[in-house]
């Protein structure tokens, strides 16, 4: 299987608004669906560093998109690694998959094919200015982040 | 009343090109009905699921002068089976001097024989004769439709195609039929556990025995590729799946192959529900219209737990996938499922005079809106009462969609066939 043309052409545009937004990420993998990935940095207020992995699903632009945390190995305030934690509904977190953080950005009935993969990534900031906020404060990142209607 | 014997034109064809000397049995099977008044008789395997108890069946060909000896006849019979609890149904074919093929039936008991009226089930010409008024039967029997969904609303829409006289169907769902979509599905207990595919093909078999009918038992969003082909070889798409993955897939390969589609479903608790036309690039496609806001996944009725965990976070627990199972009553879905008929007819007939090309000149808008009870969405809605100068319940109303000039599918905003190698670091 390959990328249909359309897809081809909706993964350039994707990286065109990228570049603008979101400049440090680039493609990987790129010629196999279901494996290729957007890989870049996201700097929190604070200036922290999060290394984020964004896969580009095989049905592109069709289903949400998995979303993980690379690096740094991120803990709550109480040292339990975030991982371990597991799936939160407090935390904004879906099952962990290869040891890696899932964050939980849109769901699936609030898919659609207009939202692009920097839509994803400015909730992605937001969250990551949320962990933080939790880091601070130990309130749950859902007090920072409102949870979209189910 | 003597008893009736039904066989199929075609099979009785057959036996007359094999079966070249008299007197010789061939094997077939049977069913009979109400205490042995109706049987139906096969010489090859039936092409459905036949109903009825299973009975003994034999066919054999006439001598030069059209006669066969019953009593030695019979008496093979009873020697091949055994009749003490059932009847066995034998056939004597042979042809008219005009070459037309001429079938009676025996029915054998253990103690008697006795003739029966025997009634040839004809040849897809006059099967689908009486439609020809208004829809031009050869036509539709020439047309191909993909059905993707074949649950409460996909079921009965297929069937009612291959009523109208649709003759060729590709039906795709990797569902099986369990006990809850009983009472609101086509099929009956006799079809539990069966791939919902398998189920309607062979109902869709049972009202047109010579529509050609293949089934993909595949998860569309899954298997692309295969999908894909399928439309693009098809006539007319028909969408009645229960998630928008699904539907955007489909909508996005509608566009590829310029393949009108028709998308259909249920809110919450069949409170109402809508049909969109999709015209690909003259009218709003399906994404157009879901950013629109008329359509909203959060609405859709959930019919399974599959379907609710699949739009569901992954934190949230069981319970709650459980208590967003709300269906509703079949006579809730049938108004949708009729109107998609409608439409499908409607396409399916274009470019040809027929009795119902007026309806063309009123189906003008792409989106339809039914509501069934005044809840839901439809809460403030106005009594029905006698007033039909204001929304009501029960009524179809055609909506305007326009295409959306942002909509990242059809808006133009893609470069078509960028090499993907200039963005690759
Ligand atoms: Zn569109």
């Amino acid at each position: 299987m390959a990328w249909t043309s359309q897809q081809s052409a909706r993964l350039r545009l994707e990286m065109e608004i990228l570049e603008r937004y979101f400049p440090s990420f680039y493609l990987k993998d790129s010629i196999i669906p279901g494996r290729a990935c957007v890989e870049g940095i996201i700097r929190s207020n604070s200036g922290a560093e999060y290394v984020v992995r964004l896969h580009v699903p095989a049905d592109l632009p069709n289903s949400v998109p998995d979303l993980e945390i690379v690096s740094p190995f991120l803990h709550d305030r109480f040292g339990h690694s975030l991982v371990e934690l597991g799936t939160s509904y407090p935390m904004h977190l879906l099952k962990p998959e290869g040891g890696l953080v899932r964050i939980c950005h849109y769901s699936a009935s609030h898919w659609n094919p207009n939202i692009t993969f920097a839509k994803v990534l400015l909730k992605i900031r937001a969250w990551v200015e949320g962990y933080e906020g939790h880091i601070e404060t130990g309130f749950p990142i859902d007090h920072f982040l409102p949870h979209m209607q189910a | 009343m003597e008893p009736i014997v039904y066989v199929l034109d075609e099979q009785v064809r057959d036996l007359l090109t094999h079966l070249t000397s008299a007197g010789t049995l061939e094997e077939g099977v049977a069913f009979g009905f109400d205490d042995w008044t109706v049987f139906h008789a096969y010489t090859e395997k039936p092409f459905t699921t036949p109903s009825g108890i299973v009975c003994p069946c034999f066919a054999v060909r006439a001598d030069t002068a059209g006669m066969v000896d019953e009593t030695r006849l019979t008496s093979s019979v009873r020697a091949r089976t055994d009749l003490s609890e059932r009847p066995a149904v034998v056939l004597v074919v042979d042809t008219h001097s005009d070459g037309t093929p001429q079938c009676r039936a025996l029915i054998v008991s253990h103690s008697k024989m006795a003739a029966a009226d025997t009634r040839f089930v004809p040849r897809r010409s006059e099967l689908y004769s009486r439609n020809a008024g208004l829809l031009e039967t050869s036509a539709l029997a020439a047309k191909k439709v993909v059905v993707v969904g074949l649950g409460s609303g996909g079921s009965p829409v297929a069937l009612d195609l291959a009523r109208a006289g649709v003759g060729q169907f590709t039906l795709i769902d990797f569902d099986r039929l369990e006990l809850g979509n009983i009472s609101r599905h086509v099929c009956g207990i006799n079809d539990l556990g069966r791939y919902k595919t398998l189920a309607v093909r062979d109902q869709i078999l049972q009202k047109n025995p010579y529509a050609s009918v293949t089934t993909m038992e595949v998860n569309i969003n899954q298997a692309l590729a295969p999908v894909e082909e399928a439309v693009a070889k098809c006539d007319l798409l028909i969408v009645a799946s229960d998630n928008d993955q699904s539907r955007f897939n489909l909508n996005q390969m509608s566009l590829n192959h310029n393949r009108t589609a028709l998308y259909g479903r249920a809110i919450t608790r069949a409170a109402g529900g809508d049909v969109l036309r999709v015209r690909p690039w003259t009218g709003p496609c399906y994404n157009c219209v879901f950013s629109s806001g008329l359509i909203d996944g959060r609405e859709e009725e959930m019919s399974q737990k599959r379907q609710a965990l699949a739009v569901l976070p992954a934190y949230v627990e069981e319970d709650k996938a459980n208590a967003m199972i709300q269906v509703g009553l079949s006579s809730d879905i049938a108004p949708i499922a009729n109107m998609m008929v409608k439409i499908a007819l409607l396409e399916l007939s274009r470019g040809q005079e027929t009795g119902i090309s007026t309806l063309d000149e009123d189906l003008k808008a792409d989106f339809y809106i039914w509501a069934n009870r005044r809840e839901e969405a439809y809460a403030a809605w106005p009594l029905m009462n006698y007033k039909w100068t204001r929304p009501s319940i029960l009524r179809w109303y055609g909506a305007r969609v326009e295409r959306d000039p942002q909509c990242l599918v059809c808006g133009g905003h893609l470069k078509a066939d960028t090499p993907l190698q200039g963005i690759v670091q």
